[in-house]
């Protein structure tokens, strides 16, 4: 039974099956099975998928349902996760989230869902997202990265603001920033006193690792 | 008045009526039942005046078929467009077509390839240039660049604007940003040059307020209007072309709706502005076919509307000037001048818009004068048959060369490019090996050195337009939106000697 | 079969009905009036005898328009081409558009864009090459006019088509010089294969007697022809385009009345290399817009005769370089053939006019025949891409359709994937090195020269077959004169190894 439900679900996220992703998740509650190794199976069938779009063999659009079809266990595991107070091993916290004013969200999915499949911990806030959105949410999930796009040149300097505004909450130094989209560039994540860049989502999970040092 | 090219044949077409009908009918459909969002308060009254159904709750307007089709039919079928110089006013509709510089965010290395900020000086030169081609009709906005050194971002329009009415007296047209428009159209006026301006979709089925915002000013000003969807297949409308039609033609006819409502007979053209998503970097997928698939597609559905039509956006995918570039450029632009679209944009744009150099724009114009031959066709008659020519000539040893047909007539039907090599191997050898760019890039060099724009801006137009830019920056300035460090080099570059109309 | 892309929409027109009507008029009176040179007793008899007026001191020929109309009505609108291989038969006709080679007489170095001759492996690599793109559906004749290294001139196209036979299971062609293909359609036929005869017309208005035995060998073997028409308008041609059409379409017509007369119902496809004078240096003005003006309204007039069309101008160009030049210059009349309604198109490989090819070149031509291919293959309108339902179910924004099922299914039918080109972002092409369609394109050369076999190769007594008709012909030459003694002695060097 177990192995089934954990099966059905890896299998769900590959065949980007988004209810039937969600019904499995609610069966592995209501079976008690243990939430880590769910979560675990989980990031194992998203690694799978992520891989195979590095290799080149699958496509965005089958990554981008892999992601939805996780995204749609997700929460339902970590609700678990925190009922049963069970300790999640992970790289570390990631908050990830489009700036104010831009509505791109592809950049940030694909970052997300290979993070994801890394084995980081990922809260993707969406798109269009204010600084004090950021800001809140760093906090709440006491993140360790911060990740943010912008992909039109009106729209980069938000991510200034950002900076701008965690050093004024106080907590600039709790974490990590890295920037990227495809307004962005090297100099400017420089000048607007960000950690990191990578103009690919690949290289981007390369720079969370090499942020946090692990 | 501006020629521009008159296709003298039928377009080409790829849908059958039935086809037509079904996507027509969808189109109807989704604005009746789906609905489009419009984050204007200005623009949900207006509907639900006029008989929308508006949701004030997620700012949804649902429209009645009968309503939609009203406002196609108070479009003009064509019009004319009034440049700052009558000889380079148009005629936008029908078969006529015209071709626009394609602009670029930044500039590029021609050696190294990779893109780099202009400076002010480019960018009032690479106008210069658009002015001498004589196949780019349209100056547009954002070109040549989407802003040049030193000037702060909310600043780039209002100062592209400025630079196009003085170094050109072409058509030019200019968008939207923080509200720009009111000095936008203020500048166009000073001159007596008309602008276009756009509203755009943020696809799927929504539009923001600074859109909706443009197109009452431009509406208002009596300008006009250019609406278009901009949506990518695969990421913000279905990934089919026909899905993605009628995704994006529910949007532009919102967009009709609403200039239609604010003042009947606004004359409006409507843009293909759309790409197939690359499944691999997630960009939109520049170069590809699928592109002219769509432009193709949607000009049957526009020209059955009777609305004059915008596309043809050659953006080519590679970033250097190489054979991917001349492929995918040569197949958008053609294709779009085949089945009809009466402004085509192409002369200088790089990769995608990310790029744009005057030198392409100049191998770019060869091809556009190509096509211009292309749509012209051919002459059937007596004398092009040449019966007698060909029965006095006869068999060999009988040739053409010397006749006086030949000189005659060699010349009415080739069309000669500007810069492209048509040397034998030999001569080619002996010139130096020299290929379109490097042919290009000396007749840039000689148009800089030679062309004037006809006529420059009185002194009384001058000085108005710096009246009028000194308030934007003033306004800009005072509304926070320019640091004080953009301030300063912004302030330091007005005082160069390229700017010498401070 | 070898499957060719399917026009799914009426094709482009340029004239008129009438237009049509007037050149059609004009052709049959070329015929009748002025009439053509032949140079081929035979034919002349031929003629004579189903009422052609004949000059045999003159050689001058003029045709009845009832036998020219009566001929043209009895050749096939469509028909197959058998190859050595099924999967490479040929479907010529019904709106199938099929693609294939421009030669060269050179190769081009792709640093100095100097031409040079290739040698017998880089021939051999450029025929591999071929057969191994998809979108290449047969093979021309060469690829190179020839190759270095001690093959007499006679020779060289003979020793071509047996390699060609050898590293491609894919159709040819037999070209008639010097009745040469006396020899290689024996070849074809050794190993099961159809090869296009093709008899090529000079301009203005004469047939010269090998290319008229082409058309008595094709009847003899039963093999479908391909015939060329090469004016050049402004000096072999009116320079007017209409006046270009006529006598190029009378100039074809002899062969087509030769052929239905031979064996009525004969195969035929007419190719047409129509190109503009360039009046500075008195070349052909390869990849100018004439070209392609000339195509449309010659496939316009040649499917109201329900006669394949061939459009052999696609290929050449004025650039020297793979350049953007080159680019716009195959890209236009390519395009414009296919959508005017030509069934084959001859586009890869070639560079510099009839000069220079190259396999990087057919590579990266292989991603403008699939594009074009795409486009003529036009849009599906079905409940299930209208998507009306789906449109109402994603909604605005923030709805997408990315991660959606239909997305999925439906991308890959709607886009064509190029295989050489450049589809990279700024930072991503940044970080891999910069690399331009030509690097793609070596890449894919490289790969395919080390991995690509002809399927399948060739048998032992077929092989023994080749052998044998080979030596066959250079004992023919040899005696008749075409090789001297100095090119027997270093040939021999080379049939020994």
């Amino acid at each position: 039974m177990d192995t089934e439900i954990i099966e059905g679900l890896k299998k769900a996220i590959k065949e980007y099956d988004t209810e039937k992703a969600a019904n499995l998740a609610k069966r592995a509650v209501e079976e008690k099975l243990d939430p880590l190794k769910v979560l675990n199976a989980m990031t194992v069938a998203i690694r799978e998928v992520g891989d195979a779009f590095g290799r080149g063999d699958l496509w965005l659009p089958d990554l981008v349902g892999a992601a939805d079809a996780l995204q749609a266990a997700m929460p339902i595991i970590e609700e678990e996760i925190k009922r049963t107070g069970a300790k999640r091993e992970s790289l570390g916290t990631v908050v990830a989230g489009t700036v104010f004013g831009d509505i791109h969200s592809i950049g940030k999915t694909m970052v997300c869902t290979l993070l994801t499949a890394e084995g980081f911990k990922v809260h993707d806030l969406g798109v269009n997202i204010k600084a004090e959105q950021f800001v809140e949410a760093i906090d709440k999930y006491n993140a360790d990265i911060l990740a943010m796009s912008a992909l039109m040149t009106m729209t980069a300097p938000e991510q200034k603001k950002v900076i701008e505004r965690l050093k004024k909450e106080g907590l600039r130094d709790k974490v990590k920033i890295m920037v990227g989209g495809g307004a962005i560039t090297e100099d400017f994540a420089r000048e607007i006193g960000a950690d990191g860049y990578d103009p690919t989502a690949p290289g981007a999970v390369k720079l969370a690792r090499k942020l946090i040092g692990k | 008045m501006l020629k521009g090219f008159t296709r003298n044949f039928k377009p080409l077409e790829i849908l059958s009526e039935g086809e037509l009908e079904a996507i027509h009918r969808g189109t109807l459909s989704v604005l009746r039942k789906t609905g489009v969002r419009f984050e204007s308060k200005k623009a949900l009254k207006l509907f639900e005046k006029n008989g929308c159904q508006v949701d004030y709750t997620d700012n949804r307007v649902r429209f009645p078929e009968g309503l939609v089709e009203e406002c196609l039919r108070k479009c003009p079928s064509s019009f004319r467009v009034k440049a700052r110089n009558p000889k380079n006013d148009m005629i936008w509709g029908g078969n006529t077509v015209y071709f626009q510089a394609l602009s670029g965010t930044r500039s590029v290395d021609l050696d190294t390839w990779e893109p780099k900020t202009p400076t002010r000086k480019e960018y009032y030169d690479a106008i210069t240039c658009l002015d001498a081609l004589e196949n780019v009709h349209i100056i547009p906005w954002y070109t040549p660049w989407f802003g040049f050194k030193n000037i702060p971002s909310v600043m780039a329009m209002p100062e592209g604007l400025a630079a196009r009415l003085r170094n050109s007296s072409k058509f030019t047209c200019s968008n939207y940003s923080m509200g720009c428009e009111v000095f936008n159209i203020q500048m166009a006026k000073a001159v007596g040059a008309e602008l276009r301006s756009s509203m755009a979709a943020s696809p799927p089925l929504t539009f923001y307020e600074d859109a909706v915002e443009n197109a009452f000013r431009t509406v208002e000003a009596g300008f006009i209007l250019l609406i278009t969807s901009g949506s990518v297949y695969g990421g913000t409308s279905p990934a089919t072309i026909a899905g993605s039609l009628i995704s994006g033609n529910a949007e532009i006819m919102a967009g009709i709706v609403l200039a239609q409502l604010i003042k009947p007979g606004t004359r409006i053209i409507v843009q293909d502005f759309s790409f197939p998503q690359n499944m691999r970097s997630g960009s939109p997928g520049f170069g590809a076919i699928e592109i002219s698939l769509h432009q193709v597609a949607f000009n049957q559905i526009w020209r059955r509307y009777k609305i004059p039509i915008d596309g043809g956006v050659s953006y080519p995918g590679s970033k250097k000037i190489d054979y991917q570039a001349g492929y995918e450029k040569a197949i958008i632009a053609l294709i779009g001048a085949l089945s009809g679209t009466n402004t085509i944009w192409i002369q200088g744009a790089m990769y995608g818009e990310l790029a744009f150099h005057p030198v392409l724009a100049i191998i770019d114009d060869d091809m556009v004068g190509m096509i211009g031959r292309f749509l012209r066709g051919i002459l059937v008659n007596d004398e092009t048959m040449a019966l007698d020519l060909i029965d006095e000539v006869g068999p060999i040893p009988g040739y053409y060369l010397n006749k006086e047909h030949t000189r005659k007539w060699w010349k009415l039907e080739q069309f000669i490019p500007r810069v492209a090599d048509r040397l034998t191997y030999p001569e080619w050898l002996k010139g130096g090996k020299k290929d379109c760019l490097s042919l290009a890039k000396e007749r840039y060099q000689k148009i800089l050195s030679t062309h004037k724009v006809d006529p420059p801006l009185t002194q009384s137009q001058e000085e108005e337009i710096e009246r009028i830019l000194k308030e934007a920056r003033k306004y800009y300035r005072k509304k926070g939106l320019i640091s004080n460090a953009e301030w300063e080099a912004y302030m330091e570059d007005l005082k160069s000697p390229d700017y010498p109309y401070a | 079969m070898a499957k060719g892309f399917m026009r799914r929409f009426p094709p482009l027109k340029i004239l008129t009905d009438e237009q049509v009507e007037a050149i059609h008029r004009g052709t049959l009176d070329v015929l009748q009036q002025t009439g053509v040179l032949v140079y081929n007793e035979r034919a002349l008899n031929v003629f004579k005898k189903a009422g052609c007026d004949v000059n045999f001191e003159t050689k001058r020929v003029k045709f009845p328009p009832g036998l020219v109309e009566e001929c043209l009505r009895k050749c096939p609108s469509s028909f197959r081409v058998k190859a050595r291989n099924p999967k490479d038969d040929l479907l010529i006709g019904q709106d199938n558009v099929l693609f294939f080679n421009f030669p060269g007489t050179d190769t081009v170095d792709l640093d100095t864009w100097e031409p040079r001759s290739p040698t017998k492996k880089e021939h051999i690599d450029l025929i591999r090459v071929l057969d191994a793109l998809p979108n290449v559906h047969f093979l021309n004749a060469y690829p190179y006019f020839g190759f270095s290294g001690g093959v007499p001139e006679v020779m060289k196209e003979i020793e071509g088509v047996a390699l060609r036979i050898r590293n491609s299971s894919k159709v040819t062609i037999a070209i008639a010089n010097n009745d040469i293909d006396m020899f290689t359609i024996r070849m074809a036929k050794a190993v099961g294969s159809e090869i296009f005869a093709n008899p090529n017309t000079s301009s203005p208005l004469t047939c010269y007697t090998d290319q008229v035995n082409a058309c008595f060998l094709a009847a003899e073997y039963d093999l479908p022809s391909m015939i060329w028409d090469g004016a050049t308008s402004g000096g072999t041609a009116p320079a007017s385009l209409a006046g270009a059409v006529v006598l190029s379409n009378a100039e074809l017509m002899p062969y087509i009345v030769l052929l239905q007369l031979l064996k009525p119902g004969a195969r035929i496809a007419v190719a047409n290399l129509v190109l503009p004078q360039n009046m500075t240096n008195g070349a052909p003005a390869f990849g100018e817009i004439g070209v392609s003006l000339h195509n449309v309204a010659f496939n316009q007039v040649w499917r109201e005769y329900g006669v394949p069309t061939v459009s052999s101008s696609c290929g050449p160009t004025s650039s020297k370089r793979i350049d953007f030049q080159l680019g716009y210059q195959k890209t236009m009349p390519t395009l414009l053939s296919a959508l005017s309604g030509s069934s084959i198109l001859q586009l890869y490989s070639s560079i510099y006019g009839e000069i220079t090819a190259h396999p990087v070149q057919a590579i990266l031509d292989d991603d403008i025949a699939g594009m074009i291919g795409r486009f003529l293959e036009g849009l599906e309108v079905s409940d299930e891409s209208l998507a009306i339902d789906l449109i109402n179910e994603v909604g605005p924004i923030p709805g997408h359709y990315l991660g959606k099922k239909h997305t999925r299914k439906w991308w890959k039918k709607e886009q064509f994937v190029p295989r050489a080109a450049d589809r990279l972002t700024y930072p991503e092409w940044a970080k891999t090195g910069k690399k331009s369609c030509i690097d793609y394109a070596r890449e894919r050369m490289e790969e395919i020269l080390s991995t690509h076999k002809v399927d399948p190769p060739l048998t032992q007594s077929q092989e023994e077959e080749i052998e044998k008709i080979l030596k066959e012909a250079r004992e023919y030459y040899r005696k008749k004169g075409m090789i001297t003694d100095a090119e027997w002695e270093s040939y021999k060097k080379i049939i020994e190894k």
